[in-house]
Parts: structure tokens; C-alpha cells; sequence
């Protein structure tokens, strides 16, 4: 901003601060109003008229900001529909089970979800594009909070589930468990999984792999966390694509529900994390007719 | 974007009930000295066998209405003394139960405290008895010194000013004989664990009556934070092989009949069972929560909340378990 090209808006913003307010003329105090009005009438009705924000069921204080920011564009709507299983006290805040079931929804493009009261609130956003619109995973919690669940379906609708989990203090500033053994980038990456044939078009495939999913916020430790899982199936299409955030559990434990057919099929996964570290494993399902 | 533990969200109607305790306590806070007045402990003692009584605690999980009173303690009159097994949850308790002792036991000086182990609503009243007479095995000394401090910070948390002033003490005498003469009776030491790394058994060797701490459990669902349900189960072998007349668990009424280990040794392995099943069919922990409790334990005080935090303390070790190593390439 030059003093020399003054705009109405600093003037305005000085109003409302009320700094320099003396320097301003009646006349242009008068303008700056009229201005600021007009605008702040621009923007709430250009707000409404994009979507109306229903009340959260839960009154969480960051239900606007989680939603403006994570849930952006598009209606939005709670929607009983977008089931989120979590359990109501977290028995450990660096492992929260929360299993979420949106199968009931047709043409699910994206699911988000978000714990409002985390100093980093978005968890991970998922894409099932051969799957069911399901997840199972582990999240750290800071403290109690909300959680919701955001599902855009093909209409361009957020559909929103939630839950609230009950928690002790400090899951995403403490160090990760790993930190405990000086060997721990020797595991890095190990994993377990089971995949199985659960009927003639779905499979369940669990993974767990070592990582320790360090968020930044412990004290001497930087950054390092897996942010990428893809998996493929046998003729390379893209079952569900998965954006993984700070707030995922060490050890990432996940549990997805590809769509397959009825002959054996192999589940191709593919994560990175943040050091550009690559782990690749197939995962093979049986076919119907073996059951 | 730090928001205080004060402001925590106001929930839904269903929801709300979770967080009761979580009112229930900021409300303490506030009110202070007018509250704290209303928050004492109604202990009683129960005679269950020649000189020794057990102060019976509700078989449920801490929450502010029973203000960490969910646990057995007791004490064993001795020719020059009094013994103490276990201290309670919290200072407030502690005090309490020093108090009653006072009254069924006048005049007599309280010559020994055990801990059996080391879950916090065993060893928080430590602070009201004299430290150089407090006794437990190494194992569970370092536990309560290296955990202690969290276990206290979560049970403020669950029962605010239940927990005013209360600090962990750890005891100072580690224990490693098979027996003690304390005050003129002797007591047997089993050195045993499962239930948690580290667990007591005491057996007073004049009456027959067995402390076994939390490795059994009466119409109360076994907790399973540190179990080791394999060690565990060879260890309640162990337990039913000590001679004794009488058996008090460290939750639920004393058992004359060897029935709390049968119940616990019972409900662990279905619980085993259960969660194995679970894992190997890749059900994620919420959806095995949700699965069925054989209506033989319905009995069991607080068996849905158990069951549930044990799919949390024992999903991570059977998937390490259950689940093949794959090939990674990199």
C-alpha cells in the first residue's frame, strides 16, 4: 500500500482499527462507510449465494473454518448417511480408531476428514475410484474434539458425518514411539497387510506399515510423514488414491474395500512420504470360485 | 489454532452424555472449596476373614459420581501392627482409608503398605502413608516412577478435584523374598505378572487369605492396558495353585470358591479368541467393538467399556502377530 495511491480499503481498515482516524475528513469517513457497507453486503450475499453453512450438530467453534477450508465450494449438508464410527474416550491419542462407511452414497468423488480441535486439523482426503466409499484408519488427537467427515459426491454436494472422541492431552506434540529406538529408519516402511475376497465383487485389505508419522510439533523433531498411497489394480486403473496428512497415526493402519471381480486379483500399493521415500507391495486376492 | 481443553464443544444431546464427567469436573473447579466439602469418600470395611477387612470399591470405571472408589484395598490387622494392601486412587482416598483404618484398628501403627501393582487407582493413596513403608517389587517400583506421572495427569482429567493434591509416590522398598515377617505375621510373596510386567500376590500365612491384586477379577470386567493375555493365563494356573482359604480380587467381592479365577481366566480367552478371530478377518477396531459379548458375562460390571479399550490395548499385537510380513520393494 503507497500513501501516494491511496484506496479506499486501507482507509478503511484504519477506521476500523482506529488508527489515523483523524487524519480522515468527515466527508471521507463518511465514504469509507458507505464503501465498507456496501462491500461487507457484496460479500455476505456472495457467500449465501454460493452455500448456506448449516449449524453443526456438534456447536464445534471451528465448524466454519474447517468446512471454508477443507470442505470448500459446493452445498454442504449433514447427512446420517456418512457413518463415522469412532470410539466416544480415546484409550490412546496416538491410535484412535475411527472407521468411516459412506457405501450407502452413490458416485462418491472425494472423503475428507478433519479433527477441528487438532493444532493441525485435516487427517487425509481420499478418492475411491474402484472402491467403496470406506475407510478404516488411526489418527492422533491433541485433545477431545470433533471430528467430521466430509463426502462430496458427484453433484458437487458435501455430505458431512461426525463424531466427538473424548482424549487426553498431546497426541500430535509428543515424539513418536519410534524416536525410542536409534535403529528406527532400519524398519522404516516394513509392513503387514491381509487382503481377502469379502464376496464376488469386494475385497478388505488392512496394511499397517512402520513410519512415525512425525508432525513437525515435537520439540527437535522436523516434518517426516507418509502423504501418498495409491492403489492399482492388476490392469493399472486406480482403485483409491489417498492424500495422508500429519495427524495419522505412527504405524499408518488402513483398511480399504476395492471393488474387483470375480477372477483372482492382484492389489498393487504404492505410498511415498515427505523425504520422497517409495514403498511398493502387491497384495493378492483369491478368485471367487477358490472360496 | 490453540484452543484450551475449557473450551471444549458443546455437543450433542447423545454425545453430551460421554462428556458428563468432563462438565462435571470444570464445574469443580469453579465452585472450589464449596464443592470439595460435598467429595468424600463413605469407605467401610468389610471383615472377610479373622482381623482382615477389605474396603470393597464399585465395580465400574473412575468417573466423577464414584470419584476413583472402583477398587479393592484391604488391610490385615498383625500382632504389633497393621498391613495395607494396596492404597487407592488418589490422596483423597488415601487419607479416607487411613482414617478408617484408625477406627477399626486403634491405636495400632501401620507397619507395612504393599502395592501390587502398578495401575494408578492401586498405589495414588501412597502420599497419606509413610514412604520408607511402602513395598513392591522392583519391576513394579520402576514402572510407577516411569509411568506414575502420566497415569496421574489422566486421572485428574477423569475425576478433577477427586484428585486435589494428589502425587505419585513410588514405594522404596523393593521387594524380592519369598516371605516377610512384618509386625509379628508372616506373609508369602509370589512374584508373578500378566495383568500387568509386573504383579504382587500376598498371601497371609496365618489366615490362607490371598491378595491377588488385579490378576483376578469378580462380576467386573478384567482391564488389559499392560496384559499379556498369554502370560496371563499361565500365571492364573499359578494363582489356583497357591494354597489359600480365601481369595479377595483386586475388583469385585472376595471369593472363597475360586470362582474369580475361573471367571477371569474364562473371559480372557474369550477375549483372545475374539480379537484374534477379529484381526484375521481384517476388521477394523471400531467394527470390533461392536461385535457380540457372550451373555455369560453380561454379569460382569462394565464389560461393554472394557471390551472395547481392550480392542485398543491388544489389536496391535496380534496384527504383529496375525497379519504376513510382505515384501517391500523399494
Amino acid at each position: 500500500m503507497s500513501s501516494g495511491n491511496m484506496s479506499m480499503t486501507p482507509r478503511i481498515v484504519w477506521a476500523t482499527l482506529g488508527i489515523r482516524v483523524c487524519t480522515l475528513s468527515v466527508t471521507a469517513l463518511k465514504r469509507a462507510t458507505a464503501l465498507a457497507v456496501l462491500m461487507l453486503s457484496i460479500s455476505v450475499s456472495g457467500t449465501s449465494l454460493a452455500r448456506e453453512l448449516p449449524a453443526d450438530p456438534l456447536d464445534s467453534v471451528m465448524w466454519e473454518s474447517m468446512a471454508n477450508r477443507f470442505m470448500p465450494e459446493g452445498d454442504i449438508v449433514f447427512d446420517d448417511r456418512v457413518k463415522v464410527m469412532a470410539p466416544l474416550f480415546a484409550e490412546n491419542q496416538f491410535h484412535v480408531p475411527i472407521t468411516i462407511d459412506a457405501t450407502e452414497l452413490d458416485d462418491v468423488e472425494e472423503i475428507v476428514v478433519v479433527a477441528d480441535l487438532n493444532p493441525i486439523p485435516l487427517v487425509l482426503n481420499m478418492r475411491p475410484k474402484a472402491a467403496l466409499s470406506y475407510i478404516g484408519l488411526r489418527l492422533k488427537l491433541q485433545q477431545t474434539s470433533p471430528i467430521h467427515v466430509g463426502v462430496r459426491t458427484a453433484d458437487g454436494t458435501w455430505r458431512v458425518g461426525y463424531a466427538v472422541v473424548d482424549a487426553a492431552g498431546g497426541g500430535c506434540t509428543a515424539p513418536a514411539a519410534a524416536h525410542g529406538n536409534s535403529n528406527w529408519m532400519k524398519t522404516l516402511g516394513e509392513t503387514r497387510a491381509l487382503a481377502s475376497r469379502a464376496d464376488a465383487g469386494t475385497a478388505r485389505m488392512t496394511l499397517r506399515m512402520r513410519h512415525p508419522m512425525d508432525t513437525g510439533l515435537a520439540a527437535g523433531i522436523p516434518a517426516f510423514y507418509m502423504n501418498e498411497l495409491e492403489v492399482k489394480n492388476n490392469a493399472g486403473e486406480v482403485v483409491a488414491q489417498l492424500d495422508l496428512f500429519e495427524p495419522v497415526s505412527e504405524n499408518p493402519t488402513f483398511t480399504l474395500r476395492p471393488k474387483i471381480g470375480e477372477e483372482a486379483e492382484t492389489l498393487h500399493v504404492s505410498t511415498r512420504d515427505t523425504e520422497g521415500n517409495v514403498f511398493d507391495f502387491p497384495l493378492s486376492v483369491p478368485a471367487f470360485a477358490d472360496l | 489454532m490453540i484452543v484450551t481443553r475449557h473450551s471444549a464443544v458443546p455437543v450433542s444431546r447423545s454425545r453430551r452424555r460421554a462428556l458428563q464427567w468432563f462438565a462435571a469436573g470444570c464445574g469443580c473447579a469453579v465452585c472450589g472449596s464449596l464443592h470439595a466439602t460435598l467429595l468424600d469418600f463413605d469407605l467401610s470395611a468389610v471383615e472377610i476373614a479373622s482381623k482382615t477387612w477389605a474396603v470393597l470399591g464399585r465395580s465400574e470405571y473412575f468417573d466423577m459420581d464414584n470419584g476413583g472408589n472402583i477398587v479393592n484395598v484391604a488391610f490385615v490387622e498383625v500382632p504389633d501392627g497393621v498391613v495395607v494392601i494396596d492404597s487407592g486412587p488418589s490422596k483423597r482416598f488415601g487419607d479416607a482409608l487411613r482414617l478408617l483404618i484408625e477406627k477399626t484398628v486403634p491405636n495400632k501403627p501401620i507397619l507395612r503398605v504393599y502395592n501390587t501393582h502398578h495401575h494408578p487407582d492401586h498405589f495414588l493413596g501412597n502420599q497419606s502413608f509413610d514412604a520408607s513403608l511402602i513395598a513392591a517389587p522392583q519391576k513394579v517400583i520402576d514402572n510407577i516412577s516411569m509411568e506414575g506421572n502420566d497415569f496421574a495427569d489422566n486421572m485428574y482429567r477423569l475425576l478433577g478435584d477427586w484428585m486435589r493434591g494428589t502425587l505419585p509416590v513410588a514405594p522404596t522398598l523393593a521387594l524380592d523374598a519369598d516371605s516377610e515377617d512384618v509386625g509379628g505375621r508372616t506373609f508369602s510373596l509370589f512374584y508373578l505378572s500378566g495383568h500387568t510386567s509386573s504383579d504382587l500376590v500376598i498371601r497371609d500365612d496365618e489366615t490362607g487369605v490371598v491378595f491377588s491384586g488385579d490378576l483376578a477379577f469378580l462380576f467386573r470386567a478384567p482391564t488389559t492396558p499392560h496384559a499379556d493375555i498369554a502370560v496371563w493365563r499361565t500365571t492364573l494356573q499359578t494363582l489356583d495353585g497357591i494354597d489359600k482359604s480365601l481369595l479377595l480380587p483386586g475388583h469385585g467381592p472376595s471369593d472363597p470358591n475360586g470362582e474369580a479365577i475361573a471367571q477371569t481366566a474364562d473371559y480372557i480367552d474369550w477375549l483372545h479368541g475374539q480379537l484374534s478371530e477379529a484381526v484375521s478377518a481384517g476388521l477394523t477396531m471400531n467394527e470390533a467393538m461392536q461385535l457380540a459379548i457372550p451373555a455369560r458375562f453380561e454379569g460382569l460390571g462394565v464389560v461393554r467399556t472394557e471390551y472395547e479399550r481392550s480392542v485398543v490395548h491388544l489389536y496391535p499385537a496380534l496384527e504383529d502377530s496375525l497379519f504376513p510380513l510382505i515384501q517391500i520393494e523399494r
